[in-house]
């Protein structure tokens, strides 16, 4: 269902979750399930990459210009995807200020299902323990006006990060009820570091799990990852954003189905198109371009994207994905002025 | 001969579009039973099956060139188009991969060993601070399936390295991969280091990857654009043909 008016102002946390709850808010809300840091909020705050991923006051001080700089409705204290399978030990090239962190697949740790163990210290491990520190200081500093968005990697990319992506989609024709055994087993992370999220404050959860088009069919979700991200609704116990890359729009009828409370779509993906094949099942968040719009375009072409999925009914605007990190920043800034230009002209305020 | 092999007649119905239609018929026309076999074997990534023939029909008299082109490679062309129709995608692309590496393990040394010219020489590689390989490593096996000298750079690749290898190794083409956004400026930032250097009109380059679109392309000053594996090899026979009318 598109998004129906609140008659009255709500702070920014009020409005995501109300959007994410399919309730009336006052305009859609502007939200960031992937990274919006960029070099230039880097400079601002001081807070460089790749250290801002390790150190949870410089995290949540860039982490937090989402929100005092954009005007985002949310806040989200991850940059990469590296956390968890930094600390269940795969390898990482750290990069630079320009570069996010990623992890070397190409050098997998794991070779079958009896190698997926809970490593002792997990949440202690330097990388998840900043983002839950991170996510303390957001809550106490700005807790009851905006929205913090936690993140905890589903298992199919997790999978892809510990047993290589190569080997691991050879896997799923050779062998698939040991894949689906690798998946249930790998489920155990998302949960213990999404509840660690959760405890510390986060009120929503991104969880991504890159089972996109461009390299596995919508039958694969529905085989593998359909009924394993239905039952994350019962185990992590906030709002969950489903974060898919690329093409998806086979896979959002699935997807629909499984009861989280967003899906986070790729500008791939028509938003009236995507609309249609959700059907009302699940909210769309997306779907503003980074490589092309936001990276290399500017406002006027920014604003016409998000106008095409407010006229669709996309319920919260946001990046399709983790932003270029050299995006302009007026770029930026331009979602949430074009969003509440479009609520303005499009909803009658006279009613409030 | 016509298709006798059943599994290979429901496979070529995926091959819709009339001009792919005539070219893989009349190659199928050339391919016996057992080649055709091959190709079947190939299309559903029975690698052992493909390890086994393809040994069988050495050892019976076929040459290493007629099996790569009437068996392996027919295969290959199906593969490559139901790939780009989104029939398969890259799980079934791999094992059918594995598939041709079964049988290119029997076949490259004699190749190698009777001194065939290649159609052309590629240097591919993900950028720089990239470490994504999987559509690099899907192109440079259709690439090499196709006849081409593949030199595989890997992964996190400097405009200098680029640079080295189409010194070193004469590459008419270069093609760059990135899969991620912060990365593929790093494409552009590799054709200005090949202007700065004087190396920019020896060699043709072409550029892919999952968020990489035409007009990326175009931008950066790319030669050319390969939306999926298949496209690269269409891409890079493209500006070989660019590359020799302009020499």
């Amino acid at each position: 269902m598109p998004s129906t008016k609140y008659a009255g102002t709500l702070t920014s946390k009020e409005r995501t979750l109300r959007a994410l709850r399919g309730e009336p808010v006052d305009r859609p809300p502007v939200t960031n399930p992937t990274n919006v840091a960029t070099v230039e909020l880097m400079d601002l705050v001081e807070a460089p990459f790749p250290t801002a991923n390790r150190d949870p006051e410089m995290n949540a001080r860039l982490a937090a210009t989402g929100y005092t700089q954009l005007g985002f409705d949310a806040i989200a204290p991850y940059f990469s995807i590296i956390q968890e399978s930094s600390a269940l030990g795969c390898e990482m090239q750290w990069e630079g200020k320009d570069n996010w962190p990623t992890v070397r697949m190409t050098r997998p740790i794991w070779k079958t299902v009896d190698d997926i163990k809970m490593p002792d210290g997990f949440l202690d491990h330097p990388d998840n323990w900043t983002i839950i520190e991170s996510i303390r200081l957001l809550k106490q500093e700005f807790g009851d006006e905006v929205a913090i968005v936690g993140k905890t990697m589903g298992p199919w990319t997790l999978a892809y990060h510990v047993f290589g992506v190569e080997p691991f989609l050879l896997a799923t024709v050779d062998d698939p009820p040991m894949v689906m055994d690798m998946l249930h087993r790998l489920k155990q992370f998302t949960i213990e570091f999404g509840l660690a999220q959760i405890e510390a404050g986060a009120d929503v959860l991104t969880l991504p799990d890159h089972a996109t088009g461009d390299l596995v069919s919508g039958e694969y979700y529905r085989r593998f990852l359909m009924d394993l991200h239905h039952e994350f609704v019962e185990d992590l116990p906030v709002p969950i954003m489903l974060h898919i890359c690329g093409a998806t729009t086979d896979r959002m009828p699935y997807i629909a189905t499984t009861g989280m409370a967003a899906f986070h779509y790729d500008s791939k993906n028509d938003p009236q198109e995507s609309m249609d094949a959700v059907d009302g099942g699940i909210n769309l968040v997306g779907n503003i371009n980074n490589p092309v719009t936001l990276y290399s375009k500017g406002p006027e072409e920014v604003r016409a994207e998000v106008f095409k999925n407010l006229d669709a009914g996309v319920q919260l605007i946001a990046p399709e994905c983790a932003i270029p990190l050299k995006t302009k920043l007026e770029n930026l800034l331009e979602i949430p002025r074009a969003v509440e230009d479009w609520a303005a002209e499009h909803w009658d305020y006279s009613e409030n | 001969m016509p298709i006798v092999n059943d599994g290979l007649q429901r496979e070529f119905e995926w091959v819709t579009r009339p001009g792919e239609q005539k070219h893989i018929s009349e190659a199928l026309d050339l391919a016996d039973e057992v080649m055709q076999e091959i190709a079947y074997q190939l299309i559903i990534g029975k690698n052992l099956e493909v390890d086994r023939l393809t040994k069988e029909c050495l050892d019976n008299g076929y040459t290493a060139n007629h099996i790569l082109d009437h068996g392996l490679l027919n295969g290959m062309a199906i593969v490559g188009v139901k790939f780009r129709d989104n029939v398969i995608f890259v799980p079934e692309v791999l094992v059918a991969a594995r598939a041709m590496k079964a049988g290119m393990t029997h076949i490259e040394p004699i190749l190698s060993a009777s001194g065939i010219e290649p159609i052309g020489t590629v240097i591919m590689g993900t950028v720089k601070g990239d470490l994504h390989d999987i559509g690099k490593n899907l192109c440079i096996m259709m690439l090499r399936g196709a006849g081409w000298t593949v030199h595989d750079l890997g992964v996190d690749t400097s405009p200098e390295e680029f640079a080295d290898a189409v010194m070193e190794f004469e590459a008419q083409v270069v093609g760059m991969s990135a899969l991620l956004t912060t990365t593929m400026p790093n494409m552009g930032r590799t054709i200005s280091y090949f202007e700065d250097i004087g190396l920019r009109d020896e060699v043709r380059i072409m550029v892919g990857g999952a968020p990489v679109t035409r007009e990326f392309a175009d931008e950066m000053g790319a030669d050319g654009y390969g939306e999926n594996a298949v496209d690269c090899v269409e891409t890079a026979s493209d500006l070989l043909q660019l590359q020799k009318e302009l020499a």
